[in-house]
């Protein structure tokens, strides 16, 4: 499963319709492209696409603000779950 | 100290202090696992008051807050009226130039903020910043009375302005004192309470639980900003916590109710429930009146320039379809309805002094009648049969978002400012599921040069706040004008829902 490319599928058909320009490093909260309710909707999706749960610190603008960030999140949670 | 304070004093801190000399180990406020009691939160305000008098600040000037809501945050808030100070609240989420913008605006001569994690006191014009810690070790044995009176401002609260810049809503200590003052007594709250709003301090919401905690002797449980994002954290945490009273917008209690598992005895301390900000549905509210069977539920009413001035107690179960209406005049308010356009007048003890600097917006914003001040709400209402009053709509371009209030006028302003782009129109549109859905018109030209969809939203990003930031937008030649040359708002409506 291609993590990343299941997060930009969602980022482009909810918020950026075409996505161009969108890549790894866009800022997705900080650039406007999402707000927190958007990010709301985001959060619900992977917890439910990838079976995790996220804890509140995990949970913060600046740490979810790009696909890569996103990405490194959810393998983390990935792993310490099969781990 | 509390026989030096008239027992009816309306000046917001010396509710504090009152409340300080009665029950100083009560907890004043409480933040995830960090508590701050009545005598704790006192004695680190006055010193923050002698740390912005040393600095300068005398009775009347503007200190910027730009910090979430939190025990600091609160802290600041009681420091600068205790020296006398109008805090001016300031979200730190928003873009620096709105920021800088605001502070400019209001001239703020110092500003709490935060810097590396940690809370500092800067200087508007660059002088060196005072770390909190510091600014809290201000010897303050004898803090000079600052000689207020109930008229005098006690806070800026800054909204959304259709010129393009946010506008300054003055608020006297009389005005956020008449709200607290009647919701304690209408909803019974008392020292045994402890109150959570999840709104910004920016937004008059702040003012329920953080002078209520003053007047009554209350807890203020303050909801951290990863907590508030994911509404399963927040019923956990409001359970956890045992909240008791509960005040925010209906978007919140909305997700809580349908996505944070917000079901029956999951907070069964809570005993009064208040939203206000925008329109609660018929089925949320039916949702929230199973969820807490006994609690005083309460639709309350009112613009930033009056604060709360109309309310509706939710009888019993709700299982109307229908939103509620926005009921009855509070005590200390006064309401008409204007004949010819159906718009809501506002009046009484709790309307704002007038908007800061802005003549023009004032000359606008008041009417008189009978002799009375009132400001005109631009909402459009109704009575209804049962002598209830129901919102019927708005009389201008001005739209709530999740609770926010939007004016469309700003946002055009904002994308204007690209020279990439020769026009604008904004139009807000009601979508099943989605709610409100922001969507920019952007004429590019015969020549069709375009930018695109990230460019747009990241120069909106740039300058507006994240929920002002267009959902959509539609790249066209020209945008529709009226046969005046205006731009024609209903057949951009028209296009936005194709």
């Amino acid at each position: 499963m291609d993590v990343k490319q299941e997060i930009r599928g969602y980022v482009v058909e909810h918020f950026l319709p075409g996505g161009q320009g969108l890549d790894e490093t866009t800022p997705l909260i900080s650039g406007g492209v999402i707000d927190s309710i958007g990010m709301l909707g985001l959060v619900s999706f992977i917890e439910s696409r990838f079976g995790i749960e996220f804890m509140p610190r995990e949970v913060d603008a600046h740490a979810l603000d790009n696909l890569k960030m996103i990405e490194a999140v959810i393998d983390r949670k990935l792993a310490a779950k099969q781990g | 100290m509390s026989h030096l304070l008239e027992p009816d004093t309306p000046l917001l801190h010396e509710w504090l202090l009152r409340a300080a000399a009665a029950t100083p180990y009560a907890i004043a406020v409480e933040e995830d696992d960090r508590t701050t009691s009545f005598g704790e939160l006192v004695e680190s305000a006055c010193a923050l008051a002698a740390t912005l008098r040393a600095r300068g600040i005398q009775t009347g000037d503007r200190v910027a807050i730009v910090l979430p809501k939190t025990t600091e945050a609160v802290t600041a808030v009681f420091g600068c009226l205790l020296a006398g100070a109008v805090y001016v609240p300031i979200h730190p989420r928003w873009p620096a130039d709105r920021i800088a913008a605001v502070v400019e605006d209001c001239g703020a001569r110092l500003i709490f903020e935060e810097a590396d994690s940690v809370v500092r006191l800067t200087g508007a014009r660059g002088e060196s910043p005072v770390r909190w810690d510091d600014a809290l070790a201000s010897p303050h044995g004898a803090l000079p009375s600052p000689g207020r009176c109930d008229e005098d401002a006690a806070v800026i609260l800054f909204t959304s302005g259709s010129t393009g810049r946010p506008k300054g809503v003055v608020l006297s200590h009389r005005a956020v004192a008449a709200f607290v003052r009647w919701s304690a007594a209408e909803f019974g709250i008392g020292a045994a309470d402890r109150i959570v709003c999840p709104a910004p301090l920016g937004f008059d919401l702040s003012t329920f639980d953080l002078f209520n905690m003053a007047l009554c002797g209350a807890t203020c449980v303050l909801v951290p900003e990863n907590i508030g994002w994911m509404p399963r954290f927040l019923v956990r945490y409001a359970a956890e916590k045992r909240v008791t009273a509960w005040y925010s917008v209906p978007s919140i209690l909305s997700r809580m109710l349908r996505n944070g598992g917000m079901g029956v005895g999951v907070c069964p301390a809570l005993h009064v429930v208040l939203f206000a900000g925008e329109v609660i549905s018929g089925s949320d509210l039916a949702l929230l009146t199973a969820a807490v069977p006994g609690a005083i539920c309460a639709n309350l009413y009112g613009p930033t320039e009056t604060n709360v001035v109309t309310f509706y107690r939710i009888p019993g179960q709700f299982d109307g379809a229908a939103p509620p209406p926005i009921g009855r005049a509070c005590p200390f308010a006064e309401v008409l309805v204007d004949e010819s356009a159906g718009e809501l007048l506002a009046g009484g003890e709790s309307l704002m002094t007038g908007y800061w600097n802005r003549p023009d917006d004032n000359a606008r914003a008041f009417v008189n009648r009978n002799g009375s001040l009132y400001y005109r709400t631009g909402d459009r209402v109704r009575l209804s049969s049962d002598g209830n009053l129901v919102f019927a709509g708005r009389l201008d371009r001005q739209v709530k978002r999740h609770g926010y209030r939007i004016e469309l006028g700003e946002i055009e302003t904002a994308i204007s400012r690209n020279p990439a782009i020769l026009e604008v129109g904004v139009v807000a549109t009601q979508e099943q599921d989605k709610g409100i859905v922001i969507t920019a018109f952007i004429g590019t030209g015969p020549a069709g040069g375009r930018l695109s969809l990230l460019e747009v939203k990241a120069h909106c990003a740039a300058s507006l706040p994240p929920y002002m930031v267009p959902d959509r937008v539609r790249f066209v030649e020209s945008v529709p004008r009226g046969t005046r040359g205006k731009l024609d708002y209903s057949a951009l409506e028209k296009l936005a829902r194709e």
